[in-house]
């Protein structure tokens, strides 16, 4: 069953370096593709070389997704380069804009730029959280991360969203202790806690209740060079 | 302490805090600018000095400076910047100083490209630097083992007086993987008194030079350095030995990033019958040479491979090893393309195809 999340036609995920961001903004992209939405993603990322979602361009495009990236040439420079489609792509009418931030204050100074137009159209700006990295293992590190991010950025958060994993070795009692750490990080910073993602085999065993928000599947498409591609998961967020 | 997920520049980083390293000195280049990032916020935390240079000529002549003292100290680069620091790597080898280097390997040659590549391996193992110097070379094949090998490198550039190089392609520096650091871990060999040179109140000045106007006191001192990389050879050989119990056809010799790969192409070529054995150095100098020839001076064995990222750097040293006992094959790519497990599946293949070698 769907869950409805009510979001604005411009999404920004942002949050600490190595959160998994672009994890979770291509999972949500075709999740929302899914749904039959059209969707845009808009490969905003000025500080990562590698795993960057310009890397599942082609799973992307095949779910009808439009990929905006520096042109052709320059994929594999780590220049910050902003390509003229972005600011376009922001001020359209139709469909959703999902932009995929770089990691830090560092990686969101990029929306600065943007910040006006991103403003005009309308937009959500949501906290990618992951309880299992250096500096946002605490709710003190965490919420000194989102200001200053929200700082960067020249916008404000508007929500907060559960990510803490730990690759292969996540386990459900690892999504348990995270989702309440993210819970306590929406507190502090006064936030709606959204929802959480978590790989497509953890799901079976997970305990709804003790989760109490939606779950985005996730299908991992970042992957390092020895590990086989994944199948795509189904489309909907399960029932909280 | 708990598990924590971490990109491998950071994980480098923090290694080097829990093995005592109180002086960084670095200038950013991708892909292992996080390195920097990371102790920018973490040094200052434990009383440590984190130094951007202007450049990686004046990085690593500052690791020289703070070398002098016996402190542990370190920096990191990536192929570039580690060209720049190759005068001061054969000073300092010169000097006996026990520092760390780390090479986060990008695509060359000249600025390359910032994906990842190994074309760096004759450039840690062989020289790069002038003069009759060797570096302890270390390369890790997951993010664990770069904190692993991180605490080894300042341990045993301590213990033999001699720079040691963690060797690791831009993908260990970029992945993240779930990592631990070992628990009641203490610093050796750090009893430097004899020659540091930390203030000479009350004592014979302590000098360090790498000048030798006397060929007879240049030719010692050479010696005693070789002495040092024979008891490298003796005692410090590391490597991994994977899916070699059976009559393996092949034998892959391959490290880092690369090794991984060549495991998810051996599972599947297991599964249509061909059955290959992997012999990952992990120390790259003093290079495993004993144990390839011993995997490779088998009857089963009909080919010996080195599967790399570069155009064939490593094969140079397995072909000195196996010694002409076997014919050596090469199989790999540069400029930041990486052979995929489809690609190894198809050049092993056809090795096994192919009669027994010479």
């Amino acid at each position: 069953m769907d869950v409805e999340i009510n979001l604005k036609k411009i999404i920004l995920f942002i949050g600490n370096y190595g959160s998994g961001k672009t994890e979770v903004a291509v999972n949500f992209a075709i999740n929302q593709a899914k749904q039959g939405k059209t969707v845009r993603l808009v490969d905003l990322d000025i500080v990562n070389p590698y795993f960057r979602s310009r890397e599942c361009r082609d799973t992307l495009e095949s779910q009808g997704i439009k990929v905006i990236l520096p042109g052709d040439g320059y994929l594999n420079a780590d220049l910050p380069i902003i390509a003229p489609e972005v600011r376009g792509s922001i001020e359209r009418e139709d469909g959703i804009t999902i932009l995929d931030v770089g990691g830090d204050k560092v990686g969101a100074t990029v929306l600065g730029s943007l910040a006006a137009s991103i403003s005009r159209s309308g937009f959500d700006m949501l906290l990618v959280h992951n309880a299992r990295r250096p500096f946002t293992d605490t709710v003190e590190g965490s919420v000194t991360i989102a200001r200053e991010i929200e700082a960067a950025a020249r916008l404000k958060l508007s929500g907060v969203i559960g990510n803490t994993h730990l690759m292969d070795n996540t386990s459900t009692e690892i999504l348990y202790e995270g989702c309440e750490k993210t819970r306590q990080v929406s507190k502090a910073l006064d936030l709606p806690f959204l929802f959480i993602s978590a790989e497509q085999r953890l799901l079976d065993g997970l305990d709804m209740n003790r989760i109490g928000v939606p779950v985005l599947p996730l299908t991992r498409l970042l992957l390092p060079p020895w590990r086989r591609k994944e199948k795509l998961g189904p489309a909907n967020f399960l029932l909280g | 302490m708990s598990k924590k997920l971490m990109k491998g520049c950071e994980a480098i980083g923090e290694a080097a805090i829990y093995a005592g390293a109180k002086n960084y000195f670095c200038y950013p280049i991708t892909p292992q600018s996080e390195v920097a990032e990371y102790l920018s916020r973490r040094m200052p935390e434990v009383g440590g000095v984190f130094l951007q240079a202007e450049s990686e000529v004046a990085a690593s002549n500052m690791l020289f400076g703070a070398g002098a003292t016996g402190v542990r100290a370190f920096t990191t680069s990536s192929s570039p910047g580690i060209s720049l620091m190759s005068e001061a790597i054969s000073y300092i080898t010169a000097a006996e100083l026990p520092v760390v280097f780390v090479n986060i390997v990008r695509a060359g040659p000249g600025l390359g490209g910032i994906l990842p590549a190994q074309g760096d391996y004759f450039q840690a193992t062989k020289g790069g630097g002038h003069g009759d110097y060797r570096l302890m070379v270390l390369a890790p094949s997951t993010v664990q083992e770069a904190v692993d090998l991180t605490i080894l490198a300042f341990d045993k550039a301590d213990e033999y007086r001699n720079p040691v190089m963690v060797l690791g392609d831009g993908m260990i520096g970029q992945m993240m993987e779930p990592v631990e650091f070992p628990e009641n871990y203490k610093p050796k060999y750090q009893d430097h008194s004899g020659w540091a040179t930390t203030g000479c109140e009350g004592r014979e000045p302590h000098i360090v030079k790498t000048l030798f106007l006397d060929p007879a006191l240049c030719d010692k001192h050479n010696e005693k350095m070789a002495a040092k990389y024979r008891r490298f050879e003796e005692s410090e050989i590391r490597y991994e030995e994977y899916n070699m119990d059976g009559e393996y056809e092949v034998l892959i010799v391959s490290y880092g990033t690369m090794a991984r790969i060549c495991k998810t192409a051996i599972e599947d070529l297991s599964k249509k019958g061909i059955k290959v054995g992997l012999l990952r150095p992990i120390s790259l100098y003093p290079f495993p040479r004993e144990a390839v020839l011993k995997a490779a001076d088998r009857k089963h064995v009909k080919a010996v491979a080195s599967i790399e990222m570069s155009m064939g750097q490593m094969v140079e040293d397995v072909e000195r090893a196996v010694a002409g006992t076997k014919k050596v094959s090469f199989f790999g790519h540069a400029g930041g393309i990486v052979p995929t497990p489809d690609e190894i599946i198809e050049f092993v293949s056809s090795l096994a195809k192919r009669p027994e070698g010479v």
